[in-house]
C-alpha cells in the first residue's frame, strides 16, 4: 500500500521530481519576489518551532496561580494584591521576568509554551485539512473534467450547492452537529473547503485534455487511469502547490475563528483557544490575546505573501 | 441576437437555483439527521437538566419533530414546512424561530451594509489609484498593507480594537449599546469599531480585486485608441479603464459575500456583543437550540444564493457582449 502511495506520489510530482532545471527556474522566479522569500523564511521557522520547540519550553499545561498575569519580559503592570492584614487592597507594580518571557495567563501557565504548542496545532491543522481539501478538489476537478457528460454535470452542480453555503457558517453548523473534537473539525474543514480548488483544476483539466500528448497517449491505447495519473495530475501540480498555499491560512484561520466562538476542542490548546480566553481578561492581561493573534496574523501573512510569489512564478504570462 | 436567448437563459439560470436550493436543503436535512445527537436529545438533555420526568416528555418530543415517522415523511414534512416559512421554534427563547429572525436581522444587515460601503469606497479609490501609479512607491505601501488587511484575523483584530480605544483610550463603549435607536448618531458611533473590525479584510480585498481588474484593462488597445485621440487622462481612467473593470468587480465581490462577509459578521457580532443573527446563532450553539442554528445557517445560504442569480442575469444585461449556452 505504501509502495503504492509512494509510486502515485512520484508520478504526480515527477515534472518537478526530476526535472531540476524546471525546478530551478521557478525558484530563481519566486526568489526575485522578497516578500515570498521572507514569508517562506517564517514558514520554516514555523515548522522547526513546532516541531522541536515543545520540547524546549516549559510544560504549557502547567498551572501556578503564584505567578499568574504575569507581564511579557520589558513590561510592567499594576496588580492589585488584598492584604488581609491591613484588609486593604495594596497595588504592587510586577514586572515580567526571564523564566516566562512572554508572561503568564490568568493560571500563571507560561504563554511562551502555549504559543509554542499552539504552533504545532495550528500548522498540523493547516497542512492536514487544506490536504485534504486539495485532493478531493483534484479528484472532482479532474474526474469531472475527464469524465464529461452527465458525471461532469452531477459533480459540478454539487459543487455549486456546496458553494452556495456561506464556508464559516456550514462550518459551525456541521461541528455544532458532531461536536468540538479537533479530529472532526479537521475533517469538516477539509470536506467543505474543496470546491475552489475542483472548479480550478477542472477548467485547467479541461484544457489538457484536448492536448496533443493526451490524445496520443490515448492513441497508443493507455488506459483512463494512466491519462489521469500520468498526464492529467502531473501537469496541474503547480496550480494545486499554489491553491494549497493559499488555501492553508484560511484554514488556519477558520480553525482559530471556531475555538474563538467556544467551537474548539477544549483539550487542545491552538491559539483561538488562547485568544479566546485572553479576550476576556483584556484589562487584567492584553498579551494573553496580543501574542496568539500576533502569530496568527504573522503566519496567515506568511503564507499570503509565498503564495502570491508562487502564483506569479508559475505563471508564464507574468513577467518578473 | 434577439430577446429569446436571453429570456432562455434566465430561465435555465433560474431552474439550476431552484435546484441548487433543493440541494442545500437536502444536505442541511441529511447533516442533522445523520449528526451523532439529533435535535430530540438536545432538546431532551435540556429538559432533564431542568429537572422534568424523561420519559413522560420522550415520547411527546418525537412526535413533536416528527422522529417517530418513518425517515422519507420526515423529509417531505421539513421540506414542506420551509416551503411554508416555518423555520420551527427555539425553545430557548421560547418564540417561533422566524419571529426570533425579525428582530433581530436588522443588527446584521446595518453592519454588513455600512462595513460594505466604507470598504467599498476606500477600496475602490485606493484600488484605481495603486493601479495607475503602478510600481511606484504608493501602489507598494498599497499593496503591502492590502496584504495586512486580508491576513489580520477579523475577530482579532476587533478584540485589539476594543483594546486600543475601549480599555485603553476609553473613547468607546467596549460593548454594542442595544437600547440606542436604529438611525441615530449615537448609535452610528456604537458601530465605529464593528465596522473598522468587519471593514478591514472587506477593503484589502477590494484594493487588490480594483487594483487588477484595472490593470487588466490599462493594457487594453481601447485605451491606448483612447489616449491617442487626445482625451484627458482622466476621462480615459474614469470611463474607459474603469467601467469595464467595473464589471468583473462586481462578480468577485458578490462572490465574496458567503466566503467573507458572512463568516466575518458572525465573528464581529460575538466581538462586540451586536444582537444580529451571528450572536442569535453563537447563543443557540450553547442553548443546544437546534432550529435556530440550522435557520441562521439556511438565511445566509439564501442570500448568497439570491445574490448570485441577480448578479448573473444583471450581468447579461450590463454587457451586451457576453452570450450564454
Amino acid at each position: 500500500m505504501t509502495r503504492r502511495l509512494r509510486d502515485i506520489a512520484r508520478k504526480v510530482g515527477r515534472p518537478l521530481y526530476v526535472n531540476r532545471r524546471l525546478v530551478n527556474y521557478y525558484w530563481e522566479r519566486t526568489r526575485r519576489n522578497k516578500l515570498a522569500v521572507l514569508g517562506l523564511a517564517f514558514i520554516s521557522f514555523l515548522i522547526l518551532l513546532g516541531a522541536v520547540g515543545p520540547f524546549c519550553t516549559l510544560d504549557p499545561t502547567l498551572v501556578d496561580f503564584e505567578q499568574k498575569n504575569l507581564p511579557p519580559v520589558g513590561f510592567t503592570t499594576v496588580k492589585s494584591v488584598y492584604d488581609i492584614e491591613t484588609d486593604e487592597l495594596a497595588s504592587t507594580e510586577v514586572r515580567g521576568i526571564w523564566k516566562h518571557p512572554l508572561g503568564t495567563d490568568s493560571k500563571g501557565r507560561d504563554m511562551l509554551a502555549m504559543i509554542v504548542s499552539g504552533a504545532r496545532v495550528s500548522l498540523l491543522v493547516g497542512l492536514i485539512a487544506s490536504g485534504i481539501a486539495i485532493v478531493l478538489g483534484t479528484i472532482v476537478g479532474v474526474l469531472s473534467a475527464y469524465l464529461g457528460g452527465w458525471a461532469d454535470n452531477v459533480m459540478m452542480r454539487f459543487t455549486d450547492i456546496m458553494m452556495t453555503f456561506p464556508f464559516f457558517l456550514l462550518l459551525v453548523l456541521i461541528v455544532f452537529i458532531f461536536g468540538p473534537r479537533l479530529a472532526f473539525i479537521v475533517l469538516a474543514i477539509g470536506l467543505t473547503g474543496w470546491t475552489g480548488t475542483a472548479r480550478l483544476v477542472r477548467s485547467e483539466s479541461l484544457s489538457l485534455r484536448t492536448r496533443e500528448f493526451v490524445m496520443a497517449a490515448r492513441a497508443m491505447g493507455a488506459s483512463d487511469g494512466r491519462i489521469i495519473f500520468r498526464h492529467l495530475v502531473p501537469n496541474v501540480i503547480s496550480l494545486i502547490i499554489v491553491i494549497a498555499t493559499l488555501s492553508i491560512p484560511g484554514v488556519i484561520l477558520a480553525e482559530a475563528a471556531l475555538s474563538f466562538i467556544g467551537l474548539g476542542d477544549p483539550t487542545v490548546a491552538s491559539w483561538g483557544i488562547i485568544l479566546e480566553a485572553g479576550q476576556h481578561s483584556l484589562d487584567t492581561a492584553w498579551w494573553v490575546a496580543v501574542e496568539p493573534g500576533i502569530m496568527l496574523f504573522l503566519t496567515v501573512l506568511a503564507f499570503n505573501f509565498l503564495g502570491d510569489g508562487l502564483r506569479d512564478a508559475f505563471d508564464p504570462k507574468s513577467n518578473i | 441576437m434577439g430577446k429569446s436567448w436571453l429570456r432562455a437563459y434566465i430561465l435555465k439560470r433560474l431552474l439550476y437555483a431552484v435546484i441548487i436550493a433543493w440541494g442545500i436543503l437536502t444536505v442541511t436535512f441529511v447533516l442533522v439527521r445523520v449528526g451523532p445527537s439529533s435535535p430530540a436529545d438536545r432538546y431532551l438533555a435540556n429538559m432533564t437538566a431542568s429537572g422534568q420526568d424523561v420519559s413522560q416528555i420522550v415520547e411527546a418530543i418525537e412526535a413533536r419533530y416528527g422522529l417517530d415517522k418513518p425517515m422519507y415523511e420526515q423529509y417531505v414534512e421539513y421540506m414542506g414546512n420551509l416551503f411554508q416559512g416555518k423555520l420551527g421554534w427555539s425553545f430557548s427563547n421560547s418564540m417561533p424561530v422566524i419571529d426570533l429572525i425579525k428582530t433581530h436581522w436588522i443588527y446584521s444587515f446595518q453592519l454588513i451594509l455600512l462595513s460594505s460601503i466604507f470598504a467599498a469606497l476606500v477600496g475602490v479609490v485606493v484600488g484605481v489609484y495603486s493601479a495607475v501609479k503602478q510600481y511606484t512607491k504608493t501602489d507598494y505601501i498599497a499593496t503591502f498593507f492590502s496584504f495586512v488587511g486580508i491576513s489580520l484575523p477579523n475577530f482579532w483584530l476587533g478584540v485589539m480594537l476594543i483594546l486600543v480605544f475601549s480599555v485603553k483610550l476609553g473613547l468607546f463603549k467596549t460593548y454594542y449599546d442595544t437600547g440606542l435607536p436604529l438611525f441615530s448618531l449615537d448609535n452610528l458611533k456604537a458601530l465605529v469599531l464593528p465596522v473598522m473590525t468587519l471593514g478591514t479584510g472587506m477593503l484589502a480585498g477590494y484594493v487588490r480585486y480594483t487594483r487588477s481588474a484595472m490593470l487588466d484593462n490599462l493594457r487594453k488597445g481601447f485605451v491606448t485608441t483612447a489616449r491617442a485621440k487626445g482625451l484627458p487622462e482622466r476621462t480615459v481612467i474614469g470611463k474607459h479603464v474603469f467601467r469595464n473593470a467595473l464589471l468583473p468587480l462586481v462578480t468577485i465581490v458578490m462572490f465574496d459575500l458567503g466566503s467573507i462577509v458572512f463568516g466575518g459578521a458572525y465573528l464581529t457580532e460575538i466581538v462586540f456583543g451586536i444582537p444580529g443573527l451571528g450572536q442569535i446563532s453563537f447563543n443557540a450553539i450553547f442553548a443546544n437550540d437546534y432550529p435556530v442554528v440550522v435557520a441562521v445557517t439556511l438565511i445566509g445560504t439564501s442570500i448568497v444564493l439570491l445574490v448570485n442569480l441577480v448578479t448573473d442575469v444583471a450581468y447579461t444585461y450590463l454587457d451586451p457582449r457576453i452570450r450564454y449556452d
